[in-house]
């Protein structure tokens, strides 16, 4: 199913094999070129679904919940209780709602990866993931100098407890893995796996079409191999989405819990 | 399908050790990276040729393993 879905839009154009990085770059639409394309509608379609959801569902909340009202609550409470709880203790509280507005929008923009007509993640686009790393950088530093005030923060973060001859080497260090990998690698990661995964997707179900286009004929039963491939790595996927989606929740977690921290 | 919220159970063992794991990888990549980079202006400073640059490397490395010992080891 999920490959003929992907397959139809190609079937009609020519096969390009092996598929580019231009496949992340679809047209514009409308003739706005450079402003309206698939992916910020798709984007302002995960924002306007999930506000649409979670009034909804929290519209009448009941004691014995509907199926909506559950679900919200689901998410909700594992934002909290698994996420907040765990890693930042009972002031971990008052970030849950942010944490579950994070997990539930990165979430679905990843789920776009693997939802049959739309077959590509908006995170694949590094756009995205800067902004929603930059918010929790700008945050988890803002929090912290806020408690401790701006120097106190900086020794906090930068100055672990060794003997003051060996601080030189250290300091550079802590500088460099907090407040440049930190940002970096957090958006860089939900970026590349997305990335990734859309060009594996990609490489096989072309690749199937490659195959059965091949003018040898007995290449043209590989095809089903490297289409089952596809339908076997679409499960995968799924896996790496939602973990990819809990990860990047449970790093500004960390962060701010590490902004928040008296001493090391 | 009218039940109850469901209420999944704090596991501070399984996002604690991707945290603690990550947190690893940056402190190693971290060290080697700053005092790489540091190295390397060092050496194009002097011309050195390359040497600086693969001695703050190693010193970034001895630092990055210190910082995950003392993070990590207590």
């Amino acid at each position: 199913m999920r490959v003929n879905a992907l397959s139809a839009p190609v079937m009609a154009g020519d096969v390009h094999f092996p598929p580019s990085v231009k496949e992340f770059f679809t047209p514009a639409l409308f003739g706005l070129d450079g402003w309206l394309t698939k992916f910020t509608i798709f984007v302002w379609v995960a924002v306007a679904l999930l506000i649409i959801f979670f009034l909804v569902a929290y519209r009448d909340p009941k004691l014995v919940p509907s199926r909506a009202q559950w679900m919200a609550e689901a998410v909700y409470g594992f934002a909290r209780d698994s996420i907040a709880r765990p890693m930042l203790g009972h002031e971990g509280v008052r970030f849950a709602p942010y944490f579950a507005a994070l997990l539930s929008f990165i979430l679905l923009t990843n789920l776009y990866g693997i939802i049959p007509g739309i077959q590509i993640s908006t995170n694949t686009h590094i756009a995205y993931p800067i902004v929603l790393a930059a918010i929790s950088y700008v945050m988890f530093n803002y929090i912290g100098i806020r408690k401790h005030g701006f120097v106190k923060y900086m020794k906090n973060s930068l100055v672990p407890s060794a003997p003051w001859y060996i601080l030189p080497l250290l300091i550079p260090i802590e500088f460099f893995s907090t407040f440049i990998v930190r940002p970096i690698t957090l958006a860089l990661r939900l970026f590349a796996n997305m990335f990734a995964g859309h060009m594996i997707l990609a490489v096989f179900t072309l690749g199937g079409f490659a195959l059965l286009n091949a003018q040898t004929w007995y290449f043209k039963p590989i095809s089903v191999l490297s289409w089952g491939m596809a339908v076997a790595l679409t499960f995968l996927e799924a896996l790496v989405i939602l973990l990819q989606a809990y990860v990047f929740v449970v790093l500004t977690s960390s962060y701010i819990s590490g902004a928040l921290a008296e001493e090391h | 399908m009218n039940q109850p919220p469901q209420r999944p159970r704090g596991d501070d063992g399984a996002g604690d050790g991707v945290n603690r794991g990550l947190v690893a990888i940056s402190y190693l990549i971290g060290g080697m990276a700053s005092w790489g980079l540091i190295g390397w202006l060092i050496d194009s400073w002097l011309h050195a040729g390359g040497v600086i640059t693969a001695i703050g490397i190693v010193l970034g490395m001895a630092g990055g393993v210190y910082l995950v010992i003392r993070r990590m080891g207590s």
